[in-house]
C-alpha cells in the first residue's frame, strides 16, 4: 500500500502495536438531581492485537465504555490508559471508531466519507484519496467511491464506516455493535470480511456485540458484563484455532463457549 | 431527459391555462369587464417592460425587497441557530417565537406605519417583519437536524472545534437554512407588496392597487402578472439552488 507511505510514517511515531488497559473505571452520570451509575469497578487487559469482545445485557455501560476508551468521555474513577499513557482526549492517530448505522456524513461519497479522518488530520489530498481508494477497493466497494450514503444499503454503509476505520491505519479499533443494524446473513459475511482484514493487517479490536455467535466466531477473549452497574462478570477465552471457518460453529467447543456466556448473561438478567 | 419532459409538461399546464383563461372570457363565462382575456393581459406586461414609470416602481419594490432580505437573513438565521443550539436561550426564547409566529402579522402595518412614517424604511421593516419568524423557525430546526452521531465520529477521529463547523454543522444544515431563506423571500415579498398597496406613494403594490381602485382591469392583471413572475422567478432560483446542497438527502 504505497499510498499509505505518509500516514504510515507518521504511523510509526507511536508505538507500535498498542494494548489497552481499563483500570478500575466507574463511571456515574450526573443528570441534573439524580446520579446514575453506569460502569462500577471495570478492569480489562486488551492485549496489543487481540480481537476482544464485550457483551452484557443492554444498558450495562458497554458503550459509555467503549465512548471512553475512545477519549470522548471521561471515568469518574480510574483511568484507560494505552501503553502508558492515560486516554484523556481524542487520540485519532492510534483510535478509530465504528459505530452503530448512521454516522457516515451523508453530503459525503463513499470515498469522502473513508478518507475524513485523513482529511482531518491534513493528509495531502492525492494521499488520503488514494488510500481511501484502496480500502474500499479492499472491502469490495471499489465501484461505489463516488456514490452518496442514500444510494448503499446498510452493509455496503457499514463497509465503508469499516473501511474508514482501517484507512488511516490505526493500532486499536473500537467497534459499538457494528452489525446491530444488519439482518442475519449480511452481518456473517461482513464479520468473515472483518477478519479477514484484520489478518491482514493486525490491529487491536475491542468489539461490542449483543449476538454470542458473533462474539465466539469473531473473538480471542470475551468480557462478559452484568447487568448496570456493569462489572465484569468473566473474561472467557475462545481457544479456536485460527482462521475461523463456519464449520467450527457447529462443532462442541464452540457450543460449549456459547453456552458458557449465555449462561453467565442468563443469571445476571435474573438478579 | 426526464427534466426535459418534465419541464414541458409544466409548460403545457401553464399553456392550458392561459387557454383556459382566454375561452372563459370569450364564451361569457367569465365577466369580461372584470377579467380581461390574456389576449390583451399578456402584450401589456410585455409593454409594461418598457414603461419608465413602471419599471421604476418595479425598481423600488426589487430594491426594498432585496435589502429586507439581506438584512433580515443573517439576523434570522444567527437568532435561530443560537435557540437551536444553546438549551438554555432555547428554552427560553422558543416558544415566544413559535406564538408569534402564528399570529397573522398585516394586523401590525399600522404599528410600522407610526414607527417609520410611510415610505422606504418602513416596508423594508415590515418586509423584514414578516420573513424573520420562518427564518428563526427554519434554523432552529437545521440545527436540531444535526445529528450528535455525526458529531461524535467527528470528535473521535480528532475534529477541531472548527472543523466541527466547517465540516459538520455547515453542510448538515445548509440544506435546510436555503429551505427557510426561500420561505422567509415569500413572506418577505408578501409583506412588502401588501404595506404598497396599503399605502404608500411608489411601488408595483401601490401601481396594483391604484389600477385596481381605477377600474384598470388590463394594467391590474398585467401587474399582478409581473408581480407573480417576480416571486416566482425568485423562489425558483432558490429552490434550485436547495435542491443542489441537499442532493445528499435522496
Ligand atoms: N449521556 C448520558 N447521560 C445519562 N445517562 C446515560 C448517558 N449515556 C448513557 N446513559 C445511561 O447509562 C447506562 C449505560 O448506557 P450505555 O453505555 O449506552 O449501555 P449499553 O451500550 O450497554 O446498552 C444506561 O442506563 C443509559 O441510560
Ligand atoms: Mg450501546
Amino acid at each position: 500500500m504505497a499510498g499509505l507511505s505518509v500516514v504510515e510514517a507518521e504511523q510509526t511515531a507511536v508505538s507500535a502495536g498498542a494494548g489497552l488497559r481499563v483500570e478500575n473505571v466507574t463511571h456515574v452520570f450526573e443528570t441534573g438531581a439524580e446520579s446514575l451509575m453506569a460502569l462500577n469497578g471495570v478492569s480489562l487487559e486488551v492485549e496489543a492485537e487481540t480481537f476482544y469482545g464485550i457483551v452484557g445485557p443492554s444498558g450495562c455501560g458497554k458503550s459509555s465504555l467503549l465512548l471512553m476508551m475512545a477519549g470522548l468521555l471521561q471515568p469518574s474513577e480510574g483511568r484507560i490508559a494505552i501503553g502508558d499513557e492515560t486516554v484523556s482526549k481524542p487520540l485519532p492517530e492510534d483510535i478509530g471508531v465504528v459505530f452503530q448505522e448512521s454516522s457516515l456524513l451523508p453530503w459525503k461519497t463513499a470515498r469522502e466519507n473513508v478518507e475524513f479522518p485523513l482529511y482531518l488530520r491534513g493528509v495531502d489530498r492525492r494521499v488520503r484519496e488514494r488510500a481511501a481508494l484502496e480500502m474500499l477497493e479492499l472491502v469490495g466497494l471499489g465501484e461505489f467511491a463516488n456514490r452518496r450514503p442514500h444510494e448503499l444499503s446498510g452493509g455496503m454503509k457499514q463497509r465503508v464506516a469499516i473501511a474508514r476505520g482501517f484507512c488511516q491505519n490505526p493500532d486499536i479499533l473500537l467497534m459499538d455493535e457494528p452489525f446491530a443494524a444488519l439482518d442475519e446473513q449480511t452481518r456473517m459475511t461482513l464479520g468473515d470480511e472483518l477478519l479477514h482484514l484484520w489478518d491482514r493487517n493486525k490491529k487491536t479490536v475491542v468489539f461490542v456485540t449483543h449476538s454470542l455467535t458473533e462474539a465466539v466466531y469473531l473473538c480471542d477473549k470475551v468480557a462478559v458484563m452484568s447487568a448496570r452497574p456493569g462489572e465484569i462478570l468473566d473474561i472467557v477465552d475462545i481457544d479456536l484455532p485460527r482462521p475461523r471457518t463456519y464449520d467450527m460453529m457447529a462443532t462442541e467447543k464452540f457450543g460449549r463457549l456459547r453456552a458458557r456466556i449465555w449462561e453467565l448473561i442468563r443469571r445476571t438478567q435474573q438478579k | 431527459m426526464k427534466n426535459a419532459g418534465r419541464l414541458l409538461a409544466q409548460l403545457a399546464i401553464v399553456a392550458a391555462m392561459f387557454l383556459f383563461w382566454e375561452m372563459a372570457v370569450r364564451t361569457g363565462l367569465a365577466n369580461a369587464r372584470i377579467v380581461p382575456p390574456p389576449s390583451e393581459v399578456l402584450p401589456r406586461a410585455i409593454t409594461m417592460l418598457g414603461d419608465p414609470v413602471v419599471l421604476h416602481n418595479l425598481w423600488i419594490t426589487s430594491a426594498q425587497v432585496m435589502l429586507a432580505f439581506v438584512l433580515v437573513a443573517p439576523i434570522g438565521v444567527a437568532i435561530g441557530l443560537l435557540l437551536g443550539e444553546s438549551d438554555y436561550f432555547g428554552r427560553a426564547f422558543k416558544p415566544f417565537f413559535f406564538f408569534v409566529a402564528s399570529v397573522p402579522k398585516s394586523v401590525f402595518l399600522p404599528v410600522f406605519i407610526l414607527a417609520f412614517g410611510i415610505g422606504f424604511t418602513q416596508k423594508v421593516a415590515f418586509g423584514m417583519f414578516q420573513a424573520i419568524f420562518v427564518l428563526v423557525i427554519s434554523a432552529i430546526a437545521a440545527a436540531e437536524s444535526v445529528s450528535p452521531d455525526y458529531l461524535k465520529m467527528a470528535r473521535a477521529y480528532g475534529a477541531s472545534r472548527r472543523q466541527i463547523y466547517v465540516d459538520i454543522y455547515l453542510p448538515a444544515m445548509l440544506p435546510v437554512i436555503v429551505e427557510g431563506l426561500r420561505l422567509g423571500m415569500i413572506f418577505n415579498i408578501t409583506g412588502v407588496l401588501f404595506a404598497e398597496m396599503y399605502v404608500s406613494r411608489a411601488g408595483l403594490g401601490h401601481l396594483v392597487s391604484t389600477w385596481g381602485m381605477s377600474f384598470q382591469m388590463v394594467n391590474l392583471f398585467a401587474g399582478i402578472l409581473l408581480a407573480a413572475s417576480l416571486s416566482i422567478a425568485v423562489n425558483e432560483l432558490l429552490r434550485w439552488y436547495e435542491n443542489r446542497v441537499g442532493a445528499w438527502r435522496g
